[in-house]
């Protein structure tokens, strides 16, 4: 019997020591080697989504995934394949009970792999496992295709960009193949900036050679012959396999001077990326690639006109790339299948926060937030009650609880003032204070701005200092409205759609959680009991056991109580962290407002 | 082609800036950053109009907009106004010291925003005119530092620059005043360093710093001059005069 054993090698679960695991297991396989009957190889694979339960190893064809695996665990998996798996080591639902298959993992159920379809299957240093799922199958397809053939099927597929603004992909590339000018660029951003993002990120690490086949298809379409792939600063793995993947490729006659010895040619090449949320922007990565300073320029002529040295340039996201392939294998309208009327196929969203069950997931467009957060997700941690999420990063915004039903698309978020953007997925309880959300983007976006234009640079200067006195009990009647006002003209008059979207978590914010910035502002009182110069925690005597949890907990050693006694906080020396009440397990630690302690 | 600006017929060239045909049209829209020497800055954003295409309208700014079809703009509208104030209000607190906003701000009736926090002391407005103008003659000593709203524009660590040779292009393409060049009879200040000045032979003015002659003999391959630029017009005419006997 032919065993494999995957370890998961993607950038989580190798933070969590996963290439000792697969050290320690294949000497352990070795040792145990004498029984011939089961040839066992080691693979690396790309990331399997479930990073905070890493690392993942899986037995394959049985179909075993063990979760949290150590190194000393080696010997016990080596010594159960083929045999009785190890049980401690399972995934359980959530009656406790163990789940052998990744399938039948409620977090891996729902899920629709099509632009993650490899990654946890292949090596990515592998061209020949990429090969023998189908690799490059797609591009010999297109070969023999005419580009307004290739061009149609994507029009057909009805895919729309990932990256964030969700323009139709088939339209940009037709743009792009009606220009005569020699020569022409494609173009894939891999600089995910978001915070918190890493779908992108687990695509070029787990599963190179998809991106590149898709770029080779575009350029087909489009008729470049130069390609770059421009790839976020952090993201050292990323550029290390795709850089592997274009020379593999090359040797083999798949890149390079004739693709697939069909005669046309294509050169690409990593770029790596300026190191601002900013460069993310097109005409900002343009400039980048180029070697200029990495801000945007007035997009009123497109690049798909005059992109990269002024010639015709499709730029496309990574997951955008990823699903090109399975769009000219499967065709077009099988593609179209998956999702709602204007919002074709699946897509990846990182999901973060709050959430029992966080990781990288792939869902139909359409399905409902409810059903990602609570039948993947889990729900919230601790069963606390739901109060929003974040989607779309610092350009998106933040959907309350009585809009979970809504279908995740690009319209509908976009409708309600939020966005898709490229997949972050923020989920927040009742202990999220919608200001310090607000805050913590603007924070973020002034510093990652360019700062060349003056709405974006002075209105976000602006925003920061009135979110910062809201949260800090300085906040004036009339502020929300003047947020209001900036917000208005920055995405009025912002240079580009990073100034221009800026605003969107503040906007939302306020739309859906008017009362607490008026309670922050004419109360005096933070009610999500975080924004320290507004709260104060008390313990509840009557419901405090004197387990001592919190005391432990307090950084600043605020808390006095003996075992098994009511627990007390000095209000002199705390810092309202709120430490305490994240651990307190009864309930017992209370946020209330300032004010009202210190009189 | 033909378009029109608040009503009034206007008559462009396709792929021409709105603002160009406006000002051709005697129409005035304010500007801070843009230059007709180093046109393409696009940032201070004063310059917004509302451009109406097949009954869609939609905010741009004039200075970078080139017109490709028939529209109608409008430079006077409610979101305009609207939006030109906010701006404006939002670039004098970050130069309040800017007597042009000031006066910008007066003009197109900016309320006080107390709330806003203002800048102490500061005049420039981060157009970077400034390093455009400077990276044009070659020379690159001054740069805009970080992003975001720690942006600022100096000399490399805001040490005097060895590049810099103290011509005053920069100060003389800044919209507000704000790089203070101090002069007197033999020497120029300027982004923390002091030139000496060349005095003209002919009639005692200072003809340009030394570098800065230097630096345009360099380019043309000739020695420095030791006249200043009016006297050697007068040089050539003079030259011109002895050769042809006019
Ligand atoms: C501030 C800003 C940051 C962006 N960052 C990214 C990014 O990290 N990755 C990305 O693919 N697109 C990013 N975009 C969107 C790109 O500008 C562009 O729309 C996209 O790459 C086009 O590809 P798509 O059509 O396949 O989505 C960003 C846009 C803005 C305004
Ligand atoms: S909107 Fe912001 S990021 Fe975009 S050009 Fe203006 S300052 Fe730069
Ligand atoms: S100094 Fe003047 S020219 Fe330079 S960036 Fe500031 S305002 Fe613009
Ligand atoms: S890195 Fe292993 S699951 Fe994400
Ligand atoms: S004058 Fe047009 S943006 Fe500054």
């Amino acid at each position: 019997m032919n065993c494999t054993v995957l370890v998961c090698c993607g950038t989580g679960c190798i933070a969590n020591g996963s290439i000792d695991v697969t050290e320690a297991l294949s000497r352990a396989l070795l040792e145990i080697g004498a029984d011939a009957s089961v040839k066992t190889a080691v693979k690396q694979t790309g990331c399997n989504g479930f990073c905070e339960n890493g690392p993942i190893v899986r037995i394959m064809p049985d179909d075993i995934s063990y979760y949290r695996v150590k190194p000393k665990d080696a010997p016990a998996i080596a010594a159960s394949i083929g045999g009785k798996p190890v049980n401690r080591l399972l995934f359980r639902d959530e009656e406790g009970k163990p789940v052998l298959s990744q399938k039948a993992n409620p977090f891996y159920t729902p899920q629709r792999k099509v632009a993650l379809r490899n990654i946890g299957e292949i090596d990515p240093g592998q061209l020949a496992d990429y090969r023998a799922r189908g690799g490059y199958e797609a591009l010999k397809k297109a070969l023999a295709m005419t580009p307004d053939e290739i061009i149609r099927e994507v029009e057909i597929s009805g895919l729309r960009g990932r990256g964030g603004a969700g323009f139709p992909t088939g339209r940009k590339w037709r743009t792009a193949a009606g220009y005569e000018a020699e020569p022409k660029y494609v173009v894939c951003n891999g600089d995910e900036g978001d915070p918190g993002a890493f779908m992108d990120r687990s695509i070029l690490e787990g599963d190179p050679h998809t991106v590149l086949e898709g770029m080779a298809i575009c350029a087909l379409a489009v008729g470049a012959s130069e390609g770059f792939l421009y790839i976020r600063d952090e993201y050292g793995l990323a550029r290390e396999h795709i850089q592997r993947a274009i020379s593999d490729a090359e040797e083999e006659g798949i890149l390079g001077d004739s693709l697939m010895g069909g005669g046309k040619s294509l050169r690409l090449s990593v770029v790596r990326g300026g190191g601002a949320f900013v460069c993310g922007e097109s005409t900002a990565l343009m400039a980048s690639i180029e070697g200029r300073v990495g801000e945007p320029r007035a997009k009123y002529i497109r690049s798909v006109q005059r992109g990269l040295w002024n010639q015709p340039t499709v730029l496309n996201n990574v997951e955008t790339f990823a699903n090109i392939p399975v769009i000219i294998n499967e065709g077009g309208a099988s593609f179209a299948e998956l999702g709602t009327d204007n919002s074709k196929g699946t897509k990846v969203f990182a999901m973060v926060g709050k959430v029992k069950r966080t990781g990288l997931v792939e869902i139909p467009m359409g399905v409902s937030l409810r059903h990602l957060i609570y039948d993947i997700g889990g729900g919230v941690i601790g069963d606390r009650p739901f109060k929003a999420v974040q989607t779309g990063g610092p350009s998106g915004g933040c959907i309350p609880a009585d809009m979970l039903d809504l279908p995740v698309d690009f319209d509908t978020l976009t409708q309600y003032g939020a966005m898709m953007g490229s997949g972050g997925m923020i989920v927040m309880d009742d202990r999220s204070c919608m200001v310090e959300v607000a805050r913590y983007y603007v924070n973020f976006l002034a510093g990652e701005s360019c700062g060349k234009c003056s709405p974006c640079r002075e209105g976000l200067r602006q925003m920061l200092q009135i979110l910062t006195d809201i949260r800090e009990g300085r906040g004036k009647k009339g502020d929300v409205e003047l947020l209001e006002e900036i917000g208005e003209t920055m995405i009025g008059a912002s240079l580009c759609a990073l100034g221009k979207s800026a605003p969107n978590p503040v906007l939302t914010t306020i739309r859906y959680f008017r009362d607490e910035y008026d309670a922050h502002i004419h109360e005096y009182r933070c009610p999500a009991g975080v924004c320290p110069k507004l709260t104060a925690f008390e313990i509840d005597p009557a419901a405090c056991t004197g387990c001592t949890r919190c005391k432990r907990a307090c950084p600043t050693g605020a808390i006095t109580g003996g075992v098994k006694s009511a627990h007390n906080i000095d209000q002199a020396s705390c810092i309202a962290c709120g430490s305490c009440r994240d651990v307190c397990r009864f309930g017992a630690v209370r946020a209330a407002a300032k004010r009202r302690l210190a009189v | 082609m033909n378009i029109t600006i608040d009503g009034k017929p206007c008559v462009c060239e396709p792929g021409e800036y709105l603002l160009d045909v406006a000002r051709r049209n005697r129409i005035v829209i304010p500007t801070l950053c843009h230059h007709d020497g180093l046109p393409g800055q696009g940032c201070c954003r004063v310059c917004i109009v509302e451009v109406e295409i097949r009954g869609r309208r939609n905010i741009v700014t004039s200075c970078v907009y080139p017109v490709e079809r028939e529209c109608a703009v409008f430079t006077d509208s409610d979101a305009v106004n609207q939006q030109r104030r906010v701006v404006l209000a939002l670039l004098r607190s970050r130069a309040p010291e800017a007597d042009r906003i000031n006066r910008l701000c007066k003009l197109y009736k900016v309320p006080e925003y107390e709330r806003f926090a203002s800048k102490s002391g500061e005049k420039c407005i981060l157009c970077g005119l400034c390093v455009k103008a400077c990276q044009s003659l070659g020379t690159g000593a001054i740069a805009a530092m970080n992003r975001g709203v720690e942006k600022e524009v100096s000399t490399p660590y805001d040490k005097p620059s060895d590049d810099c040779v103290g011509c005053g292009s920069c100060a003389a393409v800044c919209p507000t005043g704000a790089i203070e060049v101090k002069e007197d009879a033999a020497s120029r200040a300027i982004w923390n360093r002091e030139f000496r000045l060349r005095i003209c032979e002919r009639c005692g003015q200072p003809a340009g710093t030394m570098e800065e002659l230097e630096l345009a003999a360099r380019k043309s391959g000739a020695e420095p001059s030791a006249l200043c630029g009016e006297c050697r017009k007068k040089a050539v005419a003079d030259a011109m005069a002895a050769t042809y006997g006019v």
